[in-house]
């Protein structure tokens, strides 16, 4: 079944290469990011992919000897992401990011969420809590923690963890949200809850999610590209790539074949 | 269609043991069809028996093969080819045991005639010929699905207008043989009957090759107007 | 080819050699560790054993002496309470700084490699090299005289290396993932730096701090090159206090005064001709020790506490 739907652009890799020192570890990527849409990137370990998403926010940046090549381009204001007069902090107040393990920071519930808006420069007690409880509420979580926020996000299980941290990153109001595979840390009632979670989360922020799991990608993206050895093999709609993929590679990958 | 191996071995045997179940289904179709045909020819209305008990064992194996589909979906979450080939196969088993449902109301329809103390051949009109080109369709579907191979089904697809033309043709001459003289009318509704049921044998050969299609290519050219190739 | 199973006769017999080599090993381990602890004990004992009798009140409370039996520590605890103070106060803000900034900002280049290693090679420097340094510089150079301050910062010199290597074991032991987490919402290094690092690696600086303290405080070459005296009778002016007729002691006077501290006490003591003068540096040398020991106490229930809260 063709949809010709026209999704609208939210950010758009250009010939991308990525350099840690000498290895090329992503090559000329081209690829779009769909507005409010879920997009999946799929393959096998040290094929690139968190590499490829880690280049979205300039996480590259924070260790010497990594170099861009390429431009990421971020719509509507077609700002180059890469470009060395962007400051990486500007790109990361724009874009938020979830990791591999739930990483709370070891203080309160609450302050975790504060802190992306104090790092903003807001300390208004009223704002803050406002913001803190909408961020809550949009990952799932508020119900379960409203009781306890000056409680130490420690003290909570990883699915919770998990989710504070999506609020962390959903309280700056981010316009695109990484996800580095951020249920393989987790069991699979905690994933379910993530799951549905970046189900409710594309209706208001775009997202970029890398998964082990193909089954994952299949639940949640809309699109979904797959990379082998740093190179982009096929990117497109979830539905075609599980049900008819194009390449000999994604099919042996997405059906565990031996290469 | 993807011939590497899969990282599961295990689900490599699960995947061709569910294709060998499915030629194992084919063949014991394809003999209940030649023997239903073969009764027509010569009268011999005690294979009638054979034919309906080998229906028996058709249902047991279309069942079997369901339910094996189920467990492999639910235990490997087959995608891309390896899911087209579980899905076209529960499919393929559907018009499979339809067939055979068909080559018993043939039996059925013969042993009627001859009881009736009436010669099919009389007649004189092309059921054996229709017969055999539907025979031989059966043959070449699941021939593809063994080799998957999708020249082979976008033939027997093609050879369906032709059944389907010469079904026409010998309902027309019946039509006649019954307006001419209306004794015949009795035996002439058991051939259309017949007629019928072989044009359905077609058509489930023809939905069986365009099952392969979509197995291998991933195309779905059911009710459209798209070719084979 | 042999067989590789083993019967369970075999296994046993196997089991029971490698038990006995832990049990070998075990009683090594205690033997060493009682001979060690055994020092200990013998050296405090004996401490206590000789000093005890002057472990008064008065001993506390008294000035140094001729006579063995009113001379007291009150200059010598006073001085290196005092001495300590100035110490952290000066060391603990500049290693804490250099030890952030080595591993938050330095860019790795040959430059940095030299730095570290200069740093771990200060570690090892004889801590009378120190008292010359200060000797030339504080003293004579920067004119603080033979003071509470000269003494505060060669000591602060000493332990900068050590406050410096476990701030930066510390952050080292902070988990990639929490700065990552910091830095992804958009905060700058300074501000990762401010929320999350220092506070975290508190514990792990702390201990190094009082460890440095802990070692500072019984230093006493530095201290003797540099000139303290080793018998005062007085005390540093306390600030707002009368000093002389009309003239009050502003807030940092007494950084400036001349002191004496403890180990110099000890070492003046037991060089004296007089035994009775043993009896008090025995008792001296407990007190020395006792300081020591509540730092290290102080240490490690400020690292419990700090920790706790800390998971990742």
């Amino acid at each position: 079944m063709q949809i010709h739907d026209h999704p609208t652009l939210k950010a758009e890799a250009r010939n991308l290469n990525f350099y840690y020192g000498e290895a090329k570890a992503l090559k000329g990527i081209n690829m779009p990011i769909y507005d409010k849409k879920v997009t999946a990137l799929i393959g096998p370990s040290g094929c690139g992919k968190s590499t490829y998403l880690r280049s979205f926010n300039r996480m590259h940046d924070l260790y010497p000897g990594n170099r861009y090549e390429g431009e990421i381009r971020f719509y509507p204001d077609n700002t180059n992401l890469l470009s060395p007069d962007v400051d990486p902090i500007e790109v990361r107040m724009r874009i938020g990011m979830v990791f591999q393990k739930p990483n709370p920071f070891p203080k309160s519930i609450y302050e975790n969420v504060a802190y992306g808006l104090r790092v903003r420069g807001e300390n208004n007690k009223r704002v803050l809590d406002d913001k803190v409880e909408h961020a809550l509420k949009g990952a799932a979580i508020w119900d379960e923690v409203k009781d306890r926020l000056s409680d130490l996000a420690s003290n909570l299980s990883g699915g919770q963890q998990q989710r504070l941290c999506i609020a962390r990153a959903l309280a700056t109001d981010p316009e695109l949200l990484l996800f580095d595979e951020p249920t393989s840390a987790l069991d699979p009632i905690a994933t379910g809850a993530i799951e549905e979670l970046v189900h409710e989360l594309k209706k208001r922020v775009t997202i970029l999610i890398v998964t082990h799991n193909m089954q994952q990608a299949a639940r949640v993206s809309d699109y979904t590209a797959y990379m082998y050895l740093g190179e982009l093999i096929e990117f497109g709609k979830t539905d075609e790539i599980f049900i008819k993929p194009q390449d000999k590679r994604t099919e042996d990958y997405i059906t565990g074949r031996m290469g | 269609m993807n011939e590497s191996q899969h990282l599961s071995s295990q689900f490599d045997e699960e995947l061709s043991r569910l294709r060998t179940h499915v030629l194992q289904m084919g063949g014991l179709v394809e003999t209940q069809v030649s023997a239903a045909i073969e009764a027509y020819s010569t009268g011999e209305v005690a294979s009638v028996k054979t034919i309906v008990e080998t229906d028996r064992k058709v249902n047991d194996l279309e069942k079997a093969i369901d339910d094996d589909c189920a467990h492999i979906i639910a235990k490997r979450q087959p995608t891309a080819s390896d899911l087209r080939l579980i899905l076209g196969i529960s499919k393929i088993v559907t018009d499979l045991e339809r067939a055979g449902d068909e080559a018993k109301k043939i039996a059925k329809g013969v042993r009627r005639i001859y009881e009736n103390g009436h010669l099919p051949g009389q007649y004189g009109v092309g059921i054996r010929h229709l017969a055999e080109a539907a025979l031989v369709m059966i043959r070449r579907a699941l021939d593809a699905f063994a080799r998957l191979d999708t020249p082979q089904a976008a033939d027997v697809i093609k050879a369906d207008t032709d059944v389907d033309a010469e079904f026409k043709s010998i309902i027309r001459q019946l039509i006649t043989h019954m307006m001419e003289d209306p004794r015949t009318i009795t035996t002439s509704i058991d051939i259309i009957w017949i007629a019928r049921a072989i044009e359905r044998i077609g058509d489930h050969a023809k939905n069986i090759s365009e099952q392969v299609v979509y197995v291998v290519e991933g195309r779905d050219i059911r009710h459209t107007k798209e070719k084979a190739q | 080819m042999q067989p590789t199973s083993l019967t369970t006769e075999q296994i046993r017999a196997l089991i029971a050699k490698g038990k006995m080599k832990d049990a070998i090993f075990k009683g090594m381990g205690i033997f060493c560790l009682a001979v060690a602890l055994l020092v200990i004990v013998l050296l405090v004992s004996d401490m206590v054993a000789k000093g005890s009798e002057r472990l008064t009140v008065d001993f506390f409370l008294n000035f140094a002496s001729r006579r063995a039996t009113q001379a007291g520590i009150l200059s010598a605890w006073v001085g290196s309470l005092l001495v300590m103070l100035v110490t952290a106060l000066a060391a603990v803000p500049l290693g804490v700084a250099a030890g952030v900034y080595l591993e938050e900002y330095a860019k790795r280049n040959w430059l940095t490699e030299i730095i570290e290693i200069n740093i771990t090679n200060l570690a090892a420097v004889p801590s009378i090299v120190y008292g010359l340094l200060a000797l030339g510089i504080f003293v004579y150079t920067f004119g603080f005289g033979q003071s509470i301050l000269s003494a505060g910062l060669t000591l602060a010199l000493l332990i900068l290396p050590i406050i410096i290597v476990s701030t930066r074991e510390a952050i080292r032991a902070i988990p990639a993932m929490i700065r990552e987490g910091s830095m992804a919402v958009g905060a700058t290094r300074w501000q990762t730096c401010r929320y999350h690092i220092i506070p975290y690696a508190m514990p792990g600086i702390l201990t190094g701090v009082i460890i440095g303290l802990a070692r500072a405080i019984g230093e006493t070459a530095p201290i003797i090159t540099i000139g303290a005296l080793t018998f005062i009778a007085f005390l540093p002016p306390v600030p707002f206090t009368e000093v002389s007729p009309g003239v009050s002691a502003g807030l940092f006077d007494w950084v400036m005064s001349p002191f004496t501290v403890m180990p110099i006490q000890i070492f003046n003591w037991t060089s004296r001709p007089d035994p009775a003068f043993e009896i008090n540096a025995a008792a001296a040398g407990f007190v020395l020790m006792a300081m020591v020991l509540t730092m290290n106490a102080i240490a490690i229930y400020l690292r419990y506490k700090m920790r706790k809260n800390i998971k990742w």
